[in-house]
Parts: structure tokens; C-alpha cells; sequence
């Protein structure tokens, strides 16, 4: 197997600069983040949905809004007087954050992700779950356990869920190979994320497509 | 517009919403006409002209993904990519356990909802779309 296999964290932060790049072209809102003590680098992003919910809250105006609101049309909020109330009917702002890591023990890269609603209020794995695309429950057998799990961020030291990556190599390699054979770099973590990313609603504008792949320039 | 008559296949329709698979393939030998209205998925308003065109498919095998008879096919613009997906796994006769993935530039996965009509206009050419397939276990 040739050296460029090794998925070390140097290729990762290598790819996620890239990725940040064409990020910040599109707006799209993923940051990179270093931890103060260490080396350690991460990507990351927030974004907000409406979730149908039977409690409406006052949503406030949140102080993590990023410059990159997803595009939600429907996004009425009530007025600030509005009273919080349990009503049968009603919309509630989630608050998704994802953030990239790579994982030295699998040498690949790692998504972990958590919501919370406006006040703060976590949710929890199962609420996560119901949010999930339909053809995703099925293959995950209606039982994420296994596949996410629960773990302590290696960097802030909160509870997230993680999406397991021990297959993480199995679907990557086929494409890394394909791509070898017609002599064409991929960014790695670009495609890596748009095959994960939409297990745990996070789905990647098509934009990305142009820069995971790049015909090498002849040496 | 280069069309080998007995390659191009249609792609059966959506019997409901998106996302359920065809039951049932069956080989035309004609050059396919667009399909008349009943075609579209109920709800759809009709779509005017040129969207009601579909769009030629070209499946391709990355890895070792068995490699379909049929490459070709004729897809409605509105069939999503998991609609594509599942339709690919039935016919590969793939188990519950596999899961497949679709590319574009054989190496990005749009997301499930991502509509075949929006992706040729974004990576076709020639007339075509080409996906690249992939059958791979990612979970579990």
C-alpha cells in the first residue's frame, strides 16, 4: 500500500482546511478550533431546526446564532411577549452542533454532534433518533446504540454522541482506490462527511462535490 | 441525443411517497417515450415541459460492488437518490445488512433527498449523469 494510505492528523487537518475553505466561500459555517493546552485541532458548526414539538418556548434571540443561519423560510418565531405554554401544536428551534475529530486510535476521522433546545435543555439520544432519515433507521436496525454512542469530547470534556467509526475505513477505501486509479486526489474528509453527515442531519450543500475530487496535477 | 434503445431502461415509478423502491423492472426494447402524467408522483404538481424529460443515468461499480447488467437507465428528475438507492439494492439483491452509497465525481454523496434532476444539472454532461455505486457495511 502506498504512504499517502495513512490517514494521519496532519492529512486530516490538511483536508479540513480545505473543506473550511470552500466553507467560508459558500458560507456554510464550519470553524476550526484549537484547544489551548494542545495541538489538537477540530472542526466544527452549528446549525439550527424546527422541530414540531408540544411545548412551544420562548425561543429568545440566542447568543450562538453563527453568520450562517440554514435557510429555514418557515422560521416564524412568536413575539417576545409570547407566554410558554404546553400546547398540542406547536415549533421548536434545535440547536445542532457538529464538530470533526480525528480519532488517533482509528486513524480516521470522527463526527460527534449534540442538540440542545434554546434553553439549554439537552436532548437525548432517542429524540435525536426520531429526527433521523427514515432509510437510515432501517439500516441502523431501529437500534442506534451500537453505531452512536455516547462519549466524553476528547477536547471540552462534554458528553456528545459519536458515530462509531470502526466501518469508517471499509466505505472510504473503495472510493480512495477508485480515485487512485484515475489519478484523482479526494479530499478526504469532504467525502468521508457527505456519506456521514446525513445519518445525523447534517447534509453537505452539492457545492462540496467540486472540491472532493481534483484531477492530480501531472508531476 | 444518443440513446441505445435496449439499454435504456425505465425506471419504474414511485408507487407512493419517495423513497419506496420499485417491485417490479420490466426491459422495454422501444426507445422510451416520456411517460404521460401518470408517471409522476402523486402530489407533484405537473411539471411544465422540459422538467417532464428524464434524465439518462449511467451506473457505475466502484470497489467491489457487483457490476449491474443494465448500466443505463432513464430516471424521472424528481427520483431521489435514496428512491435510487433502493432500487439499486433490490436489483443487486443486496441484504438488509448492506447498505450502498451513490457518488458524484466518485467521491461525493449527495444526501438522501437530493432530487436526480438537480444533480445533472449541477455534474451532467453529455447529456448524462454519471453515479458511481458503492455497497459497503458503514454501520454496525
Amino acid at each position: 500500500m502506498e504512504e499517502d494510505e495513512f490517514f494521519g492528523e496532519k492529512t486530516f487537518q490538511h483536508f479540513c482546511a480545505e473543506f473550511i475553505k470552500h466553507s467560508q466561500q459558500i458560507s456554510d459555517g464550519w470553524e476550526w478550533r484549537t484547544s489551548k493546552d494542545c495541538s489538537e485541532g477540530y472542526m466544527c458548526k452549528t446549525q439550527f431546526q424546527m422541530k414540531p414539538g408540544t411545548l412551544v418556548s420562548h425561543p429568545g434571540t440566542s447568543a450562538h446564532v453563527q453568520t450562517c443561519l440554514p435557510v429555514e423560510e418557515a422560521l416564524e418565531l412568536p413575539p417576545d411577549d409570547f407566554e410558554v405554554t404546553e400546547t398540542t401544536a406547536g415549533i421548536e428551534v434545535v440547536k445542532y452542533e457538529y464538530h470533526v475529530l480525528y480519532s488517533c486510535s482509528y486513524q480516521v476521522p470522527v463526527l460527534y454532534f449534540r442538540a440542545s433546545f434554546l434553553d439549554g435543555r439537552p436532548l437525548a439520544l432517542k429524540d435525536i433518533w426520531e429526527g433521523i432519515h427514515e432509510c437510515y433507521k432501517s439500516q441502523l436496525r431501529q437500534e442506534p446504540w451500537d453505531t452512536i454512542t455516547q462519549q466524553e469530547h476528547p477536547v471540552l470534556g462534554q458528553p456528545f454522541f459519536v458515530l462509531h467509526p470502526c466501518k469508517t475505513n471499509e466505505f472510504m477505501t473503495p472510493v480512495l482506490e477508485n480515485s487512485r486509479k484515475i489519478n484523482r486526489s479526494v479530499n478526504y474528509i469532504t467525502s468521508w462527511l457527505s456519506v456521514v453527515g446525513p445519518v445525523v442531519g447534517l447534509n453537505l450543500p452539492l457545492s462540496y462535490a467540486s472540491i472532493t475530487s481534483q484531477d492530480e496535477s501531472v508531476p | 441525443m444518443a440513446e441505445e434503445s435496449e439499454s435504456t431502461l425505465q425506471l419504474p415509478p414511485s408507487t407512493a411517497a419517495e423513497g419506496e423502491g420499485p417491485t417490479e423492472v420490466s426491459p422495454e426494447t422501444a426507445t422510451p417515450e416520456p411517460p404521460s402524467s401518470a408517471a409522476v408522483s402523486p402530489g407533484t404538481e405537473e411539471p411544465a415541459g422540459d422538467t417532464k424529460k428524464k434524465i439518462d443515468v449511467l451506473l457505475k461499480a466502484v470497489g467491489d460492488t457487483p457490476i449491474m447488467k443494465t448500466k443505463k437507465w432513464a430516471v424521472e428528475r424528481t427520483r431521489t437518490i435514496q428512491g435510487l438507492i433502493d432500487f439499486i439494492k433490490k436489483f443487486l439483491k443486496l441484504v438488509a445488512s448492506e447498505q450502498l452509497f451513490i457518488y458524484v465525481n466518485q467521491s461525493f454523496a449527495p444526501s438522501p433527498d437530493q432530487e436526480v434532476g438537480t444533480l445533472y444539472e449541477c455534474f451532467g454532461s453529455d447529456g448524462k449523469l454519471v453515479l458511481h455505486y458503492c455497497k459497503s457495511q458503514a454501520w454496525g
